[in-house]
């Protein structure tokens, strides 16, 4: 129970350290395992587990909308299975991955609440409420922390067994639903932000920069580049010419008004 | 550019607590709007410094609730570019406002390309490869190592980003104020920020179709084809249906609920 609480508490404090400035990097396994060593005694096995862990998930980074497998819960609650075991870094990393694919959906469950939240944000932001908007961000973290704590505690106090059970029980339907409707959430947001942008004629420059992406993988900040030569070539170069290229002027009004 | 010219002590105390108020860009991080709320509240310093009525400072928080997205460490920068916008917005009551959003939308991606390969890829890369032979050793230098080797240029770019990109926005203000370059610019970041949500989403919306036709004996994955006539396709569609739903008035919750369900059903009837 103790070790429970212990582990639980170790991987919400670090998330909440991680969130609260700006992504240090202390939820990488190579931290992580080494305080989890540290906290359960067993300093040297801590560091090389997390040594181990942190060559396998070196990839595993969040760029963006995708959210990889959990480092944090992986590497913990890993590295805690394998001290508590008395085995070394081959258990923990057996059990990290799975560990870390289960903890992603989870993740994917808080991303989703919070997006519920961002009603009542602009509700706050509507009435200048900046102690709202900051409690309402710090209680988001909290959650997440909260959850974080939770799958620290039961795993510890159910064990290995119980977490392999559970990851199993879980309908492969709902999880693959949910995991698709997390890949099309971007999508509401991206259409908030297109709302006062585009009109009939300029949705073109859209699906240039998605077709660029689409068809020849160009990184985004290759896009970029290519969209202010274009802008460039459109402001500077064919001055006069532009309104006819844009469309007609009632696209220019449409743009500004916002 | 006034790249020369010092900021006053009052601008420096506004950029200690843009710094401060930058750490918790990602605390509610949501599908929704991403970054949004965290930026919004990064804003408040310039915001609260140059508005003085309630209705002014909500108009700004609201727009600043925009979906947004970048490398965290690196956001101080266009905080400070935003600042310097939102300054000349408080003080030209003919700026047009909507060249704030746009040049931000303009500004997240690039510096989110050059965040993640310069933080993402290269430092943490370089600090993990010194970190970790340490702690091969057992060491607990290790990873003390690895969070000094990230950390130091991660706070002196947080810092000084934000500075640079205040004064870089304000040089811009004053040099479009006698040129009236200000419709260029919009027009311009217009052209860019289109091009850069257009690729943003499709990097980030997926959806993939798991339709399997059967004719005869063969099985055709509807992918397969779709992939023939446009790459996500499907992305697109699903992004610019949400548009439209936006544009005929829906709510975004309402559109949220509609995804996850989408999301849910499509699975159980196995075409997603």
């Amino acid at each position: 129970m103790g070790t429970a609480l212990l582990v639980g508490a170790i991987l919400g404090i670090l998330w909440f350290i991680e969130k609260m400035l700006g992504t240090p990097m202390v939820i990488r396994p190579i931290v992580v395992s080494t305080i989890i060593g540290l906290a359960l005694g067993d300093v040297q096995t801590g560091l090389l587990v997390g040594a181990t862990l942190e060559l396998v998930f070196m990839g595993f980074i969040q760029v963006g909308g995708a959210v990889p497998p959990d480092v944090l819960v992986g590497a913990g609650l890993g590295t805690s299975f394998a001290i508590l075991s008395g085995s070394g870094a081959e258990v923990a990393l057996a059990l990290a991955l799975p560990i870390a694919i289960l903890a992603q959906s989870l993740k994917v469950v808080v991303f989703i609440v919070r997006s519920y939240f961002m009603k009542y944000a602009m509700s706050l932001a509507k009435a200048a409420n900046i102690r709202g908007l900051i409690t309402l961000n710090m209680a988001g973290l909290v959650l997440q922390c909260l959850m974080y704590f939770v799958v620290g505690f039961v795993a510890i106090l159910f064990g290995s067994t119980a977490v392999e059970a559970f990851v199993n029980n879980i309908p492969g339907v709902i999880m693959n639903g949910l995991q698709v409707a997390g890949g099309l959430l971007p999508a509401v947001g991206f259409g908030l932000l297109l709302l006062p942008m585009m009109s009939k004629f300029n949705v073109l420059y859209f699906i240039f920069g998605f077709a660029l992406f689409a068809y020849v993988n160009l990184p985004i900040l290759g896009i970029t580049l290519f969209g202010v030569v274009l802008a460039f070539i459109l402001v500077y170069e064919m001055p006069g010419k532009n309104v006819a290229v844009a469309g007609s002027n009632i696209d220019e009004e449409d743009l500004f008004d916002v | 550019m006034s790249d020369k010219k010092k900021l006053t002590k009052d601008e420096k105390k506004m950029m200690h607590e843009i710094f401060w108020n930058s750490f918790m860009l990602e605390a509610s991080y949501n599908y929704e709007r991403q970054q949004a709320l965290g930026f919004s509240i990064g804003m408040w310093p310039a915001i609260k410094r140059y508005y003085k009525t309630k209705e002014e400072q909500a108009e700004a928080l609201e727009r600043h609730m925009n979906i947004f997205n970048t490398t965290p460490h690196v956001v101080t920068t266009i905080t400070g570019v935003a600042t310097a916008l939102e300054k000349e917005a408080s003080e030209n009551p003919s700026f047009d406002k909507s060249i704030i959003n746009n040049v931000k939308i303009g500004l997240m991606g690039p510096f989110a390309g050059i965040g993640d390969s310069l933080f993402w890829g290269t430092l943490r890369i370089i600090a993990v490869g010194i970190g970790l032979s340490l702690a091969q050793q057992g060491s607990i230098l290790g990873p003390i190592l690895f969070l000094l080797l990230f950390n130091i240029p991660h706070m002196l770019v947080r810092y000084y980003g934000g500075v640079y990109g205040y004064k870089l926005g304000t040089g811009i203000m004053q040099q479009a104020n006698n040129s009236g370059i200000m419709e260029k610019i919009s027009k311009g970041a217009t052209v860019v920020g289109l091009m850069v949500i257009g690729a943003m989403s499709a990097s980030m919306v997926k959806l993939n179709s798991a339709f399997v036709f059967t004719v005869g004996d063969q099985k055709i994955p509807m992918q397969d084809y779709l992939d023939q006539i446009f790459p996500l396709l499907l992305p697109l569609l699903y992004t610019l249906a949400m548009f439209l739903l936006l544009k005929k008035g829906f709510k975004p919750t309402t559109i949220l609920f509609i995804t996850i369900i989408f999301g849910i059903v499509g699975s159980l009837i196995g075409i997603i």
